[in-house]
């Protein structure tokens, strides 16, 4: 057995202005879970301590909490991995979330944008009669399964920086989501999907894989990359800047063998898009004049590819990378 | 059953004899030291003349994949890296230094898509195959960060400097993909690094620690959504700042952009920060004693020199 002291935030919406501290030490063998040690402080010490939980086996998903400013599953986190020399345990509730009390927090935002995916399948021949089985290849199966995984705990939303700053981002749970109907034979509803996905910023994943921290290992960073892919491959909304990026960085590669940057914020931004370039010129005119970009390259960059050349010197052997390019039939445009 | 989680693999396991032991290296420097952040590449050279390594440019080397070329194609940047790798095994060199966090990831994770399964590496040969090239699987991808650190070590680089940094308070910032995902990376935790603090330490600076330092500095969505991006750079340099950092070091030229770049622009929101930011090299190089004006300091736009002058590291 041992003495572990639970450092809770405590706040309380109805009553409270701002969040406190409370200190609770429970005995318990230190491989106890979080989970646990909340639930003996709660039993024990006081009753009024609240946090989610059903399953206490991370099936639920209801546990998500920040513990010594690590977000996941308190039911999957023994103690002792995380507890300091003193034997303190440091338990928040899940950043980027609204506390409502003590660890509970309000959810909505995160469900809003999983309910926007319309999160069921929709047959292509819905209305016809509901004679026979819809089936599934083991193959077709397979690609969902992981994601099927998921027990929407919020963890990978909770980590995520951009929904930090921009909670209009879908966030990776849901895009993740979306890749599961996407990828689903049964369903009838591919395009749509993917249009409704990009304009819940699909392209604004930063690529930080912070939802590689997954508990359930359904790794959205993954699935997100399928669902641009997926947005390239049937050519959805492709004149938004994402799908522009990620194919100008592509033709740049194939081009010159490296990233051409002038042509990549041109060819992202619209070479045409007046007020986009100017929004971006004040950052690239303080480049010029540390000498960072020179006006050269900015301008050979900036014009060559409307004369159909490289924007900048290719690398020796370019023609293997165009081999390459041409080979996996990437597209550049 | 003991899991081996990723942080507790023996860091014999990325070490590599055969180049450490000849001290000469495959060098991959990326497009963005090529490009924008030339001061990069310039003190990384600077730096191996000091260290006494010899870092063999692998000038044929095509871009990683910047972790955009996934979202068109699948295969793309996995068969990009191959003929990369095969170049730096013609050159007898196993080792592929590179200076960028961004291009680290990316190489390793397509490193080890193909050392993982035959059927990758066989379909990338078969490409590579059109011109000559095979990749044969011995190369391994590894950041000059952890070069330092394994092969020159923290005890030799302590002898070695000849200007220490007088505890100037140096935040680390990390950028992601040289710690996750750690099944790529797992050199260091990628919760918990402390190289750079490490690093900092031994060149007698003294380490922030601030939650910002693993977090996303919004580089790669500057062009999709520039407020987010700027946000994103406010609220780690606030963090930063509030911990009493008075400049910022990162093994990353991306980030390197953006910490650089944006916080001008994010001071609406999160309060003037003006960090200036360094590249790994450049202030490694500097307390080994490269002159301050090579390191190419001038070139950033939040002034660098202000603080070392304060610090009287320079006049």
């Amino acid at each position: 057995m041992a003495k572990i002291t639970l450092d809770l935030f405590r706040f309380d919406e109805a009553v409270d202005e701002v969040p406190h501290r409370d200190r609770v030490t429970v005995e318990i063998p230190e491989t106890t879970t979080v989970l646990d040690a909340l639930e003996v402080a709660k039993a024990e010490v006081d009753g009024s301590i609240s946090f989610r939980r059903s399953c206490r086996s991370a099936i639920c998903g209801s546990c998500s909490m920040n513990i010594n400013g690590i977000t996941g599953l308190a039911c999957k986190t023994p103690c002792n991995t995380v507890m300091n020399a003193d034997g303190v345990v440091k338990v928040d509730p899940m950043p980027n979330f609204q506390p409502m009390k003590d660890m509970v927090v309000h959810m909505d935002p995160f469900w809003d944008k999983y309910a926007r995916l319309k999160p069921y399948l929709q047959p292509a021949d819905a209305d016809s009669a509901n004679d026979r089985e819809r089936r599934v290849s083991p193959d077709d199966m397979k690609k969902l399964v992981d994601v099927a995984n998921c027990v929407m705990c919020a963890t990978c939303y909770a980590l995520c920086p951009v929904v930090s700053v921009d909670p209009s981002f879908a966030g990776p749970a849901a895009i993740a989501y979306a890749y599961r109907f996407i990828e689903d034979v049964r369903d009838g509803q591919r395009k749509e999907r993917i249009a409704q996905i990009s304009e819940d910023y699909l392209w604004l994943c930063a690529h930080c894989y912070a939802c590689s921290y997954c508990p359930k290992h359904v790794d959205p960073n993954d699935r997100i990359i399928d669902v641009k892919r997926a947005a390239i491959k049937d050519r959805v909304l492709m004149n938004e800047r994402g799908p522009r990026h990620a194919l100008v960085v592509s033709k740049t590669i194939k081009q010159t063998g490296m990233l051409a940057e002038t042509e990549v914020i041109l060819g992202t931004v619209g070479r045409f898009n007046v007020r986009g370039l100017l929004k971006v010129t004040p950052l690239a005119l303080r480049m010029v004049a540390r000498g960072k970009l020179t006006p050269v390259e900015m301008a050979v960059g900036g014009t060559a590819p409307m004369l159909g050349m490289p924007s900048q010197k290719p690398i020796p052997k370019v023609d293997e990378v165009r081999t390459i390019f041409e080979a996996l039939e990437v597209p550049v445009s | 059953m003991t899991v081996l989680l990723p942080e507790d693999l023996p860091l014999d396991a990325h070490r590599r004899s055969h180049s450490a032991q000849s001290r000469r290296y495959g060098f991959f420097p990326g497009c963005v030291a090529k490009e924008s952040c030339k001061e990069l590449f310039n003190s990384t050279m600077l730096l191996a003349d000091k260290l006494g390594i010899e870092l063999i440019e692998l000038t044929a080397a095509s871009c990683c994949g910047a972790s955009v070329v996934n979202d068109v194609n699948r295969d793309v940047a996995r068969v990009l890296n191959a003929r990369t790798y095969a170049q730096a095994e013609a050159l007898g060199l196993d080792d592929v230094i590179t200076i960028c966090s961004t291009c680290t990831g990316h190489m390793r994770a397509a490193n080890k898509e193909l050392l993982d399964s035959e059927e990758r590496m066989d379909h990338a040969n078969a490409i590579l195959g059109k011109f000559g090239a095979k990749y044969q699987g011995t190369v391994m991808v590894r950041h000059l960060l952890w070069l330092l650190i394994d092969d020159i070590g923290l005890d030799r680089l302590r002898e070695m400097v000849v200007r220490p940094l007088a505890g100037m308070r140096v935040a680390p910032f990390y950028g992601c993909h040289i710690i996750r995902p750690e099944s790529v990376n797992g050199w260091e935790s990628a919760r918990q690094p402390h190289s750079l603090e490490d690093l900092i330490e031994a060149i007698g600076g003294e380490p922030v620690d601030y939650a910002g330092k693993t977090r996303c500095c919004g580089f790669h969505i500057q062009l999709e959504k520039e407020n987010v991006a700027a946000d994103m750079v406010g609220q780690n340099m606030r963090m930063a700042k509030d911990h009493g950092a008075e400049a910022v070091l990162t093994p990353c030229p991306l980030c390197h952009l953006a910490l650089d770049g944006y916080q001008a622009d994010s001071a609406a929101r999160w309060g003037r920060t003006d960090l200036p930011t360094f590249h790994l090299p450049q202030l490694v190089a500097f307390a080994l004693g490269v002159p301050a004006e090579k390191l190419g300091l001038n070139k950033h736009l939040i002034d660098p020199r202000t603080i070392m002058v304060e610090r009287e590291l320079i006049s």
